[in-house]
C-alpha cells in the first residue's frame, strides 16, 4: 500500500483551481468545493489555505480581480460594468480592491495596460485553460508533530456561538460553575473545540465549545452539557503565543505539514488544549496543543482519489 | 498586609483594585518580583500562600500530587468566590520553598529533599473558605492530598534575588552569584531558597525555563 504524498494532495487541489476560474459568477460553496477535492468540510478550508497561500475567499476575489484587467485590456466594456462582473456594487469599492492588487487604478491600468502579477501559488486568471500545477510553502517540514492514541475523552462544555475573539467569556462562565462544585480538582484538560472557521464563517455565526474533563458521574447542569471527544490517532502540535495566532499555526499543520506527512485526516474537528493560565501567562508564552484526527492508514487508501 | 498604611508615605499607596476589576498580585507587587540576570537586592513584605509540604524528588508522584492538590483548592476557592459574586483575582504563579537548600548547595539525594510549594494569595481569603473547598473536592472524589493546603502567611523583609534562564539543575551558577553579590553588600543568606516559576516546563525548552531565585539575607556581623 503506497502512502498519500505530497502529490496525491497537489492532485486533489488542483481540480478546485480550475473549478473556481470556470465558475467566478457563480456563488462558491465551501462544501461544494471540499468534495471536489475530496476533503472532509472541516478540514478543507486550512489545506486549501495553507498549500495556496490564500483562503478559498482570498483566491476567488483574486482570479475575479485579474479577470477584471484581462477584459479592461481587450475589450470596450466600461469600467463600471466589468466591476459588477468582478462582483463589486460601485466603482469606489473596485477601483480600491483594484488598485491594492495591481499598484494601479482601473483607469490608469488600461492606459498603460501592464500590470505585476503575483500570487504565492503562482496560479493566475487564463480564461478556458485547466491548472496544471501550482506551488506550496515548505515551512511544514521544519514543524514538530507527533502522533498519539487518545483515548476517548468525556467532556462538559459550554457552547459559544459568536465572534472567536469573545470566547472567554464562555469560559469564564464554565469555569466559574464547575469550579465552584469542585471539577477544577484533580487537573482536568482545558479543551477547545472549533466546528467553524473565522476564515470562513462569518462571526457571529461562529460555534465553538468550551470544555473540561469529567468523569462518568458528571451530569449535565444548566446550560452545561456534555459530549464524548472521539478516541483514536491524533497529530498534535503545539502553538506559542496568543491565542489570537492560532489561525496560522493550523494553516501550517493542515496545509503544509498534513500533505507531507502520508497521512490524511478523519471527518471530525480538530480541537485545542490550553495548557496555561491566560490569566497569569504573557500572552507571548501561552501554550497550546493542536490535535489534527487522523484517518486509520487503510482508510486513507480508500478515500483516496485512484 | 497592604502597602497602603496608614502613615503616610512619599510613594503613592498601592490602589486597591475595584470589586470590578481582577486583583493581580504578581502585578500589584511587581517591585518584589523585579529581577534580572544579575542578583539584586528587593524587599519583600509579608504575603499570603496557599502551600503544602512535601518531600521528594521534582516532578516525582508526591510532588505531583501535591501541586494538583494545591491547584485544585486554588482554583475551587476563587471560582467559589467569582460565583458568589464577590472579588475576582488572578491565582498567582507556582513559587516555591527549598529548605534542603544549605548555603546554596541542595543535599545530595533528590529524592529526598523538603519543599513547600506555594500559590501566592488574596489576603482576603478565609482559612474557612479553604475548609469548604477540600470538602467539595472531597465530595468529587478530587480531594487527594487537598487538606494538606494551608494558608500560610510568609515574611522574607530583605532579599538577594536574580532570574535564572536554563535547567533547575543549572540553578547552582546563578546561586553563587547572589550569594557573592549579597556578601559584597555586607549580608549573608539566612532562612530558606525560595523559587517563583515563570515558565512552563511541560513544554518548553529547558535552556529557556525562567525562574527567580529568592534568598532572605541577614547582615554580616563586624
Amino acid at each position: 500500500m503506497r502512502a498519500v504524498t505530497l502529490r496525491d494532495y497537489k492532485r486533489r487541489i488542483l481540480p478546485v483551481l480550475t473549478h473556481v476560474q470556470e465558475h467566478l459568477d457563480n456563488p462558491l460553496s465551501l462544501d461544494e468545493l471540499a468534495r471536489l477535492a475530496y476533503f472532509s468540510p472541516y478540514h478543507f478550508h486550512r489545506i486549501f489555505k495553507g498549500m495556496v497561500g490564500e483562503s478559498v475567499k482570498e483566491y476567488v476575489r483574486r482570479l475575479r480581480l485579474e479577470r477584471a484587467a484581462s477584459r479592461l485590456r481587450v475589450g470596450s466594456a466600461s469600467v463600471i460594468e466589468i466591476a459588477l462582473d468582478a462582483g463589486y456594487e460601485s466603482h469606489e469599492a473596485f477601483s480600491r480592491s483594484f488598485k491594492a492588487l495591481f499598484g494601479a487604478s482601473p483607469t490608469q491600468f488600461r492606459r498603460i495596460r501592464r500590470v505585476l502579477l503575483s500570487s504565492t501559488s503562482g496560479v493566475h486568471f487564463r480564461q478556458g485553460t485547466t491548472v496544471q500545477h501550482f506551488r506550496t510553502l515548505r515551512r511544514g517540514e521544519s514543524m514538530k508533530v507527533q502522533v498519539e492514541q487518545l483515548k476517548p475523552m468525556r467532556v462538559a462544555y459550554l457552547r459559544h456561538i459568536g465572534p472567536y475573539n469573545a470566547v472567554s467569556s464562555t469560559w469564564d462562565r464554565l469555569l466559574t460553575v464547575m469550579g465552584k462544585d469542585g471539577y477544577l480538582g484533580g487537573s482536568p484538560m482545558m479543551l477547545g473545540i472549533c466546528h467553524d472557521d473565522p476564515e470562513v464563517t462569518p462571526p457571529s455565526k461562529i460555534r465553538y465549545d468550551a470544555c473540561i474533563t469529567v468523569d462518568d458521574d458528571f451530569q449535565p447542569v444548566d446550560n452545561i452539557q456534555v459530549q464524548v471527544v472521539a478516541g483514536g490517532e491524533y497529530a498534535r502540535t503545539t502553538h506559542t503565543g496568543p491565542y489570537s495566532n492560532l489561525g496560522k499555526t493550523y494553516m501550517e499543520f493542515l496545509g503544509q505539514w498534513l500533505p507531507r506527512s502520508g497521512r490524511e485526516l478523519r471527518n471530525a474537528p480538530c480541537f485545542e488544549v490550553y495548557l496555561n493560565d491566560p490569566q497569569s501567562t504573557p500572552p507571548e508564552e501561552l501554550l497550546t496543543d493542536i490535535y489534527a484526527p487522523l484517518a486509520a492508514e487503510d482508510e486513507a487508501a480508500r478515500v483516496r482519489r485512484p | 498586609m497592604k502597602t497602603a498604611t496608614k502613615v503616610k508615605s512619599a510613594k503613592k499607596p498601592v490602589p486597591k483594585a475595584k470589586p470590578s476589576e481582577k486583583l493581580d498580585l504578581y502585578s500589584q507587587y511587581s517591585k518584589e518580583y523585579a529581577a534580572s540576570p544579575t542578583p539584586g537586592l528587593v524587599t519583600v513584605g509579608a504575603a499570603t500562600y496557599l502551600s503544602i509540604s512535601g518531600e521528594g524528588a521534582p516532578g516525582g508522584p508526591a510532588f505531583t500530587e501535591a501541586i494538583g492538590a494545591l491547584y485544585g483548592v486554588a482554583f475551587t476557592v476563587k471560582m467559589t468566590r467569582k460565583f458568589a459574586g464577590k472579588q475576582d483575582y488572578v491565582v498567582s504563579k507556582l513559587e516555591g520553598l527549598w529548605p534542603s537548600f544549605k548555603d546554596g548547595e541542595p543535599v545530595p539525594d533528590k529524592e529526598q529533599w523538603p519543599w513547600q510549594m506555594m500559590i501566592r494569595t488574596p489576603e482576603f481569603i478565609k482559612p474557612r473558605e479553604i475548609e469548604e473547598a477540600v470538602a467539595v473536592l472531597k465530595k468529587r472524589g478530587k480531594g487527594a492530598g487537598a487538606d494538606r493546603v494551608r494558608l500560610e502567611s510568609v515574611e522574607e523583609g530583605i532579599c538577594v534575588q536574580s532570574l535564572h534562564v536554563g535547567p533547575y539543575e543549572k540553578e547552582g551558577a546563578t546561586i553563587c552569584a547572589m550569594k557573592s553579590f549579597a556578601e559584597s553588600k555586607g549580608f549573608k543568606l539566612r532562612g530558606v531558597h525560595h523559587e517563583i516559576y515563570l515558565s512552563d516546563p511541560r513544554r518548553a525548552a529547558p535552556a529557556k525555563l525562567k525562574t527567580i531565585l529568592r534568598h532572605p539575607l541577614e547582615a554580616i556581623e563586624v
